[in-house]
């Protein structure tokens, strides 16, 4: 007989169907560093699927406080027999069209995502990958297609810790960066580089037919995890740009166009105003900037390890 | 011959009033930073940051001490930076548009009726 979930059990640990039963009945708490995400759901096919990206999360107690609520529910009606669906709420209201039964995973993260977007207006949210080596975070702010979830899952499998693939979340009163660890969303052919480039990687299901094609969902690493409530000073920003068949290309970025992928891309700056204004010259005075413009991951990789002392020895001058 | 502007000057030359003229004011509250070899400016009214060069700075600038219309504004960035007046009226009278679009300036219109 499986017993009830305990709050220092992991998901990983805990037994499919008891958990699938806590989901459907008091809801699942996930704290993932800056925030923490209470979810119900009556799907057992989404327990699974949360199990497989978040299994080093430990369940969070029932009564501890969670920023955003959601419920991930299975369609009523016809809907439950033909063409089923799932449907996402939160706070009373569907910001998304359903999606396909099987695909509540991507809903959670899609809505997780946009619920954090909307709310965590203390941090100032650029749009962002965000790793950290020695206590530095390295930023890769891009466009949808540069290659920044890639990248980003790469460095998570490479010794860097993953704070977010989303999400730099900056803190503006302590001029640091913390996580928003959720699995990095990789899309089409980015997942099957990132299952060449580190065969033991752990990911979630392949959903196709997306609107953004087929995604799979690589799990952050145990440390990472374990670390999610460590913040990281800020430390370099690479702009990564993806270009089949190019050569790695390594160039130094001016302070206003680094100003501009900073400010222009971020999810809340206008909301936080002068204070968002204030934050992203701050980083931009902080942080060096390069652009990349890469094909091979590894090479990329290898670029950026390399420019990795210089900006910890400016860092750590700095800091002194 | 219509009357556009009227001037008020001293015998010494001096420009003591002029009617009829657009001035510009500044909005109140902006915060602007060198980014390289341009300047970010923050607009409190609109929330907008707008990426500006040195000569659309330069005019902001001036209209921090009060409102002010092109041909004044000329004149002293003329004097700071020993440009000739006319070469920097076609300049100036260029940034207006896209200083107002971004809330960083208002305009000043003087009634036609003080034109007496």
């Amino acid at each position: 007989m499986s017993s009830a979930p305990r709050s220092h059990q992991t998901l990983g640990d805990t037994d499919t169907l008891a958990f699938a039963k806590v989901l459907a009945d008091a809801g699942f708490g996930i704290d993932v560093g800056a925030v923490s995400v209470h979810v119900r759901s009556d799907s057992k096919l989404f327990a699974r699927q949360l199990q497989s990206v978040y299994a080093h999360f430990p369940l969070m107690d029932r009564a501890q406080w969670a920023d955003v609520h959601l419920t991930i529910n299975r369609a009523s009606g016809f809907r439950r027999l033909i063409r089923p669906q799932v449907i996402l709420q939160c706070d009373g209201r569907q910001p998304f069209e359903p999606f396909p039964a099987n695909a509540p995973l991507p809903l959670f993260e899609w809505g997780c995502n946009w619920m954090i977007g909307q709310r965590l207006n203390d941090l100032l949210l650029l749009h962002a990958g965000a790793v950290e080596r020695d206590g530095l975070a390295l930023l890769l702010p891009a466009m949808p297609g540069s290659g920044k979830s890639t990248l980003t899952a790469a460095l998570s499998l490479r010794g860097w810790r993953l704070l977010s693939d989303e999400f730099g979340a900056f803190n503006p009163d302590s001029g640091t960066f913390r996580a928003l660890l959720k699995p990095v969303a990789l899309k089409n052919q980015s997942i099957e580089v990132i299952r060449t480039f580190a065969p033991n990687a752990v990911f979630g299901p392949e959903f196709p037919n997306t609107r953004k094609g087929t995604v799979a969902h690589l799990a952050a690493e145990p440390d990472a995890v374990e670390r999610r409530h460590e913040s990281a000073r800020p430390g370099a920003v690479v702009l990564p740009k993806w270009q089949a068949g190019s050569p790695t290309r390594w160039e130094p970025l001016t302070e206003n166009v680094l100003f501009g992928a900073l400010a222009f891309n971020a999810f809340n700056y206008s909301v936080l105003g002068a204070t968002g204004f204030r934050s992203v010259v701050r980083l931009v005075r902080q942080c060096p900037g390069w652009q990349l413009v890469y094909s091979d991951l590894d090479d990329a990789l290898a670029t950026i390890d390399a420019a990795w002392p210089q900006v910890r020895e400016r860092q750590l001058a700095a800091g002194q | 011959m219509e009357l556009r502007e009227l001037h008020l000057v001293s015998p010494h030359g001096r420009l003591l009033r002029r009617w009829g003229v657009t001035q510009y004011a500044r909005t109140e509250g902006i915060l602007a930073e060198p980014i390289g070899d341009l300047w970010a400016v923050f607009c409190p009214t609109s929330g907008e940051t707008s990426l500006l060069n040195n000569e659309s700075m330069a005019v902001l600038e001036v209209l921090e001490a009060g409102p002010a219309g092109t041909a004044a504004i000329c004149g002293a960035l003329a004097e700071d930076s020993g440009e000739s007046i006319e070469a920097l009226e076609g300049l100036i009278e260029a940034c207006w548009a896209q200083l107002i679009e971004m809330g960083l300036v208002r305009e000043l219109r003087v009634p036609r009726t003080m034109l007496g």
